[in-house]
C-alpha cells in the first residue's frame, strides 16, 4: 500500500517549473511564489533559482534536496531574511519577509560557532541577545547542550572541538532559541553517519514536542527521507522544482525507519531523479571555465 | 630521547638534555668571549672582559642619569604608541570596514609598510624640532603601519557567517558591535599592537641615536663617542633585555589546545 | 557594458591614487596661500622639479648601485647562511629544541640598535652595513627553512623511501623541493629586512648610497632635495617589495 503511494508520487512528470501546492490548507508557515535570483559573476550572470514556488504548512517537516549549486542555500538565505535582490515573493505566515523574522531560527552550513566564546556561552548567545537573565539562560543552554550529546563540554572552546562537535554546538544554539520555524542548511554535513542518525532523531523529537515547522536543506537522500513529511527535489542550476515527494512513513518516526523496505524504495526513487541532475552538475564542474 | 623516558620525573628533569645543551652552549660562548678579551688579539676593549662589562652594568644601575634617560625613552615610546595606535586603529577600522575603501587604500598601506621609516627623520626634525617631539613622531610613524594593517585585515576577515548568525537572532547594532565585531577583532588587533610596539621602540631609539641629548639611544651614542665600550655593552644588554621582556609579556598567549578529533 | 565593468573594477585603485594626488594638490595650495610655513614643508611642485636635479647631480646611479649591492650582499649571505643553519637544526633535533627559541628571540630583537657597536668593530664602512643587514636578515631565513622542512608531509618521505632513495637523494629530491616555497618566503623576508636595515644604516652613519644621500641633502638644508630623495627611496623599496612578491607567486602557483 505504501509502495503504491511511492510509485504514484514519483511517476514521471514533466520537469517544468512546478508549483508545489502541498502543505496544510490552513495558513502556511512559510511560502514563496515565483522566486528567481541571479548573481553577478565574472563569467556573467548566474541564475541560482528560477521561478520557485512552494509552501510549508505549520508543523510540517519539509526537506529541499538537490545537487550542489542548485540554489538551495539561496532559498535558505531568502527565507531567513538575509538575502535580497530577488524577484518573486516570500512570506512568513502572512507577513512578507523583511529581514530575519523573530519566529525563525537558522542553522548555517559553514563553521559558525564564535571562537571566542566557550560552548556554554555560544549556546546561550540567542538568549543573551533576547535579554534573558544569566542563570536562566545558562540553565536552558545546558539542557540543549545535553540534548546534542555534548554534556561535559560546556567550558571548552570551539578550537578544542572537532568539526562535527562544533556543528552540534551551532545546532544547540539555534534550538536553545526554541524557534517556531527552523531553517537548517546542511546542518549535519560534517557529522558521521551514526551521529547524523541520532541527531536527526533528536531534531525530530524537538520538532514534534514544540510543534515546530522545519525546513531542511540537504544533499543526503537518506536524511531527507528519514526526517521529512515532504521532499522537494530541485533541478541543477538554474534551480527549479523538479518533483515534490510526499513521504508516507509513519509518525512518530525514529531512525529505525531506515531499515524498512518503504524507506529503501523512497530513497531509490528519489535518487533516480537526483542522479540526472547531479551528473549535469558533475560534467559542468569538469568543463574548463 | 628514548633513554630518558623510563626515568622518574625528578631524575628526568635533572638531566634534561635540552637544558644541558643550552647551558653548555652559553658557557662555551662566555668562555670564548673572555679568552678573546684577554688575548689582546683585538683592539683594546672592542671585546672587553666580562668582568668589566658586569662592573659597567652595576655602575649603570646605580647611576641616576641612566634611570632618567630610561624614563625619557619609555615616555617617548608610550606617546608614540598612543598616537600611532589610535591613528592606526581608526584607519584600520575605516579601511577594513568598507569593501571600497579596503580596495582603494589597503594596498598602498601594505606596500608602504616595509620601507625604512628612519629616513623620514629629517622631515620630523623640520616639523617638530630637535626635542622629544621628533622622536615621538618617528616612533608613531613606525608603529602606525603594522597596527593599521592588522586592524584592517581583522575587520575584513571576520567570517561573514558570524555576522549572519548575529542577524538571524536579530541582535541590535550595539549588540552586534559589542558581542561580535569587537571580540572577533581582538586577536588581530592585539597582534598588530605587539608588532607596533616592537617597531615603535626601534624607531624611537634610532632617532635618539641620530639626534638627541636624552634617552637610551643618546646614552648609546655617548658611550660610542667616549669609546667607553664596557658601558656601551652594558646599555645594549639592558636595551635588549627590556625588548625581550616586553616581547615575552605581550607574546601571543597559546590559548586553547589543538582539537584532537577529526 | 563590459567597459563599465572594467571601470568599476579599477575605481578603488584609482580612488587611492586620486586621494594621494589630491592631497598633494591641497598641500600645494595651502603652501602657496602662506597657510603653512614654506620653510618646514617645501612645495610639492618644487620637490617634483628637484627630482631631476637630484638624479643628475648626485650620482644617483652610483649610489643606487652601492645600496643595492650592499643589500644584495647582505641578503645573499643571509639566505645561504640561514639555509645552512636551518638544515643543520632540522637534522639535529636536540640542537633545534635547545636553540630554536633563541632564534625566534633573535628574530624579534631590535638588532639595528647595536649599530654603534658595529661601528666600533668594523669601522664606518660598507662592512658594518653588510654585517648588520646580514644579521637582520638571517633569522627569518632560518625560521622559514625549518618551518618548510618540518611541514613536508611524511607520506612524501615514505614515497621516497619506498623507491629506495638514499638519505642525500631524499633530501634533494623530496624534502628540499617540497620546502622551497616556504624557504623562499623566508628569503624574501630576509632580503626585505636586509634592505630596510641597509638603507636605514646608510642614513644613520652617513655612509654609502641612497641613505647617505638623504642624510647629506638634509644636512645641507636642501629640503626639496631631501624630500625628493626620500620619495625616491620609498619608490624603490615598493618596487622591490612588489617584485619579490611576484617572484614568490610564480614559485607557488597553487597558493
Amino acid at each position: 500500500m505504501a509502495i503504491h503511494a511511492i510509485e504514484r508520487a514519483t511517476a514521471r512528470q514533466p520537469a517544468t517549473a512546478m508549483a508545489d501546492t502541498g502543505g496544510a490548507a490552513a495558513q502556511a508557515a512559510l511560502r514563496v511564489t515565483g522566486l528567481t535570483k541571479q548573481f553577478d559573476t565574472p563569467q556573467g550572470p548566474l541564475t541560482a533559482v528560477q521561478d520557485v514556488s512552494f509552501s510549508v504548512g505549520e508543523g510540517e517537516f519539509v526537506s529541499i534536496i538537490g545537487p550542489s549549486g542548485c540554489g538551495k542555500s539561496t532559498l535558505f538565505k531568502i527565507l531567513g531574511g538575509l538575502a535580497d535582490g530577488y524577484r518573486g515573493r516570500a512570506f512568513v505566515g502572512n507577513e512578507p519577509v523583511a529581514g530575519p523574522h523573530p519566529a525563525i531560527g537558522m542553522v548555517f552550513q559553514e563553521e559558525s560557532t564564535f571562537p571566542w566564546r566557550n560552548v556554554l556561552d555560544n549556546v546561550a548567545f540567542p538568549l543573551e541577545i533576547a535579554g534573558m537573565a544569566k542563570g536562566q539562560r545558562q540553565e536552558r543552554a545546558r539542557h540543549f547542550i545535553g540534548l546534542v550529546g555534548l554534556a561535559g563540554f560546556e567550558q571548552r572552546y570551539p578550537a578544542e572541538l572537532s568539526g562535527g562537535m562544533r556543528q552540534r554546538v551551532a545546532i544547540a544554539r539555534t534550538l536553545a532559541f526554541e524557534p517556531k520555524i527552523l531553517l537548517m542548511d546542511e546542518p549535519f554535513g560534517s557529522l558521521d553517519e551514526q551521529t547524523r542518525l541520532l541527531l536527526g532523531d533528536k531534531v525530530l523529537q524537538i520538532h514534534q514536542s514544540l510543534k515546530q515547522t522545519s525546513l531542511l536543506i540537504t544533499h543526503s537522500i537518506t536524511e531527507a527521507v528519514q526526517l521529512s513529511d515532504r521532499i522537494i527535489v530541485m533541478t541543477y542550476r538554474p534551480g527549479r522544482i523538479k518533483r515534490v515527494v510526499p513521504i508516507d512513513l509513519p509518525r512518530p518516526r525514529t531512525s529505525e525507519v531506515v531499515s524498512s523496505e518503504a524507506f529503501g524504495r523512497y530513497v531509490a526513487a528519489i535518487w533516480a531523479d537526483l542522479r540526472e541532475e547531479a551528473s549535469r552538475g558533475m560534467t559542468d564542474a569538469e568543463r574548463p571555465s | 630521547m628514548a633513554a630518558t623516558e623510563r626515568l622518574t620525573p625528578a631524575t628526568a628533569r635533572a638531566i634534561d638534555p635540552v637544558w644541558t645543551l643550552r647551558l653548555a652552549i652559553i658557557a662555551a660562548l662566555l668562555v670564548a668571549w673572555e679568552l678573546l678579551a684577554r688575548s689582546g688579539l683585538l683592539f683594546q676593549d672592542v671585546v672587553p672582559s666580562l668582568v668589566k662589562i658586569v662592573a659597567a652594568l652595576g655602575l649603570l644601575m646605580v647611576n641616576p642619569a641612566f634611570w632618567s634617560n630610561l624614563g625619557v625613552t619609555v615616555s617617548e615610546v608610550a606617546l608614540a604608541m598612543a598616537i600611532g595606535g589610535v591613528a592606526g586603529l581608526a584607519t584600520g577600522i575605516l579601511v577594513g570596514g568598507s569593501r571600497f575603501l579596503s580596495r582603494a587604500y589597503e594596498a598602498p598601506l601594505y606596500y608602504l609598510a616595509p620601507t625604512p621609516k628612519i629616513i623620514f627623520f629629517p622631515v620630523m626634525i623640520m616639523w617638530f624640532g630637535i626635542g622629544p617631539a621628533s622622536k615621538i613622531a618617528m616612533g608613531a610613524v613606525s608603529c602606525f603601519f603594522p597596527i593599521a594593517l592588522s586592524t584592517a585585515a581583522g575587520m575584513r576577515q571576520i567570517a561573514p557567517v558570524l555576522i549572519d548568525v548575529g542577524r538571524s537572532f536579530r541582535a541590535s547594532t550595539m549588540q552586534m558591535v559589542m558581542k561580535i565585531y569587537i571580540p572577533a577583532m581582538i586577536a588581530p588587533v592585539a597582534s598588530g599592537l605587539r608588532l607596533g610596539l616592537g617597531v615603535a621602540i626601534i624607531g624611537t631609539l634610532l632617532a635618539e641615536t641620530k639626534l638627541s641629548n636624552k634617552g637610551l639611544g643618546f646614552l648609546i651614542i655617548q658611550s660610542y663617542q667616549h669609546f667607553d665600550m664596557p658601558e656601551m655593552y652594558a646599555i645594549l644588554i639592558v636595551v635588549f633585555t627590556l625588548a625581550a621582556l616586553i616581547n615575552a609579556i605581550f607574546a601571543r598567549p597559546h590559548n586553547s589546545p589543538k582539537p584532537n578529533s577529526p | 557594458m563590459a567597459l563599465v565593468k572594467r571601470l568599476r573594477a579599477v575605481l578603488p585603485a584609482m580612488t587611492g591614487l586620486a586621494t594621494i594626488v589630491g592631497a598633494f594638490a591641497v598641500l600645494e595650495g595651502l603652501l602657496r596661500a602662506g597657510l603653512i610655513n614654506r620653510y618646514i614643508v617645501p612645495l610639492p611642485s618644487e620637490v617634483l622639479f628637484s627630482f631631476e636635479r637630484v638624479v643628475m647631480e648626485e650620482h644617483i646611479s652610483q649610489r643606487f648601485a652601492q645600496t643595492l649591492g650592499e643589500a644584495f650582499a647582505a641578503g645573499l649571505l643571509a639566505a645561504i647562511a640561514g639555509f645552512l643553519v636551518g638544515v643543520l637544526l632540522y637534522r639535529n633535533r636536540l640542537l633545534e629544541r635547545a636553540v630554536g627559541v633563541w632564534v625566534a628571540a633573535f628574530a624579534a630583537a631590535p638588532l639595528v640598535l647595536a649599530y654603534p657597536l658595529f661601528l666600533v668593530i668594523f669601522g664606518r664602512s660598507s662592512l658594518t652595513i653588510v654585517m648588520l643587514g646580514f644579521l637582520s636578515g638571517i633569522a627569518p631565513v632560518i625560521m622559514k627553512t625549518l618551518e618548510g622542512l618540518h611541514a613536508v608531509r611524511p607520506v612524501l618521505l615514505d614515497v621516497g623511501r619506498s623507491f629506495k632513495l638514499r638519505q642525500g637523494q631524499i633530501f634533494w629530491k623530496v624534502l628540499f623541493p617540497a620546502a622551497v616555497p616556504t624557504i623562499f618566503v623566508g628569503i624574501r623576508l630576509g632580503l626585505i629586512f636586509a634592505l630596510i636595515n641597509v638603507v636605514g644604516l646608510e642614513f644613520l652613519i652617513n655612509f654609502g648610497g641612497l641613505g647617505q644621500l638623504i642624510n647629506e641633502l638634509a644636512e645641507r638644508y636642501d629640503m626639496p632635495g631631501t624630500y625628493a630623495a626620500i620619495t625616491f627611496v620609498i619608490l624603490i623599496s615598493v618596487v622591490i617589495f612588489a617584485g619579490l612578491e611576484r617572484v614568490e607567486q610564480w614559485l607557488r602557483p597553487s597558493a
